[in-house]
């Protein structure tokens, strides 16, 4: 291994020609390439960089696979909405009529009539409902991919703590820490975290303590 | 103030399918008169070329945030008595609290039921009546 102290930056009144610079930049690449290599950490960080790509593509294969399944059971519940809202509609109606003068509602066909829409209308109620049915195949699919995902994520963070661990210097590595804003969105595990809520109730309470 | 049945709503949120299912619940809440906005800045746009009467936004949107966007609001003095109902999937206390300080109406965590947005929404609006 190469003496570190070597790495100690020149006095700031010493002058250094180009080529020394240049010299002392290809031999601190060189320590650095052969102190990872050394480590052990290369081929996977490596690995795992070149699949990052791929991570990438997978993980818009999820948002498209995901907004288009939410797209379709939207549609079919405004379709079967609808069509409810019809039904709700001729049977209130249908009881008018009946109401007011039952041999005429059935006599002039309002009774048979309101059935066969009744029949028509939970036949198409029946088909949004399977659209929505196979509109959750996605589950499958993106379940699959989000593993992989995970999986790569896991072994990057593996190869990257490693390398933290062992070539970092111990101060250097307690003060980072991650970008809050980096954490935003959906909490995965509230009991882990004590800066956000867990529920509504939370939300609630905290915004009464606040007179709000 | 409109009357509930034609008060007009505008739903800020990136996503299609969050703004689909927020009007969707107003309707069957008894508020048919919504429409929609990708940011914040889309919003602030079309809040200031047509009436609204409420607001309904998320907070993390591309161009223009939620926080951004009440901001705006809150400092334009024909827009600053609208109401903002901010429904998010930030959970952190310090945002909870600083929507309530930055003038927000109320406060909903994602995933949320029609049961939650009908209560807030009711209470905002009992709010606005009561100071009318």
């Amino acid at each position: 291994m190469d003496d570190y102290t070597t790495l100690a930056p020149p006095a700031a009144t010493s002058s250094v020609s180009p080529e020394v610079v240049y010299q002392q930049l290809g031999h601190l690449t060189r320590l650095l390439h052969d102190t990872l290599e050394q480590l052990g950490v290369m081929p996977n960080l490596q690995l795992a960089a070149d699949n990052l790509p791929d991570a990438r593509s997978r993980l818009n294969y999820v948002a498209k696979k995901t907004g288009e399944a939410a797209e379709k059971v939207l549609n079919s519940v405004d379709q079967a909405k609808a069509e409810h809202e019809k039904i709700a509609r001729e049977t209130r109606e249908i009881a008018q009529a009946i109401m007011a003068d039952p041999v005429k509602a059935v006599a002039s066909g309002s009774v048979m009539n309101f059935v066969g829409d009744v029949e028509a209308a939970t036949a198409r109620i029946d088909q949004h409902l399977t659209d929505i049915m196979m509109a959750q195949d996605f589950h499958d699919l993106t379940g699959q991919v989000v593993a992989k995902v995970v999986k790569l994520a896991g072994d990057l963070e593996d190869s990257l703590v490693k390398l933290l661990l062992q070539a970092a210097p111990p101060d250097q590595v307690a003060q980072h820490r991650a970008d809050p804003d980096v954490l935003n969105g959906p909490v995965v595990d509230p009991s882990t975290r004590t800066d956000v809520v867990a529920n509504q109730g939370e939300v609630d309470d905290l915004l009464a303590s606040l007179g709000f | 103030m409109s009357t509930n049945t034609d008060m007009k709503f505008l739903v800020v949120d990136d996503f299609s399918t969050m703004r689909r299912i927020v009007r969707g619940l107003l309707k069957e809440i008894g508020y048919n008169n919504a429409e929609e906005a990708e940011d914040g800045a889309v919003a602030l746009n079309m809040l200031k070329n047509a009436k609204f009467d409420f607001v309904v936004s998320d907070i993390n949107m591309p161009n223009m945030n939620g926080f951004e966007l009440l901001a705006a609001i809150k400092k334009d003095e024909k827009l600053k008595h609208l109401p903002v109902l901010m429904v998010t999937a930030e959970a952190r206390k310090e945002d909870i609290v600083r929507a309530a300080q930055d003038g927000a109406a109320g406060y909903i965590v994602k995933p949320f039921t029609k049961a939650t947005l009908e209560e807030k929404v009711q209470k905002i609006m009992q709010k606005l009546m009561t100071a009318a």
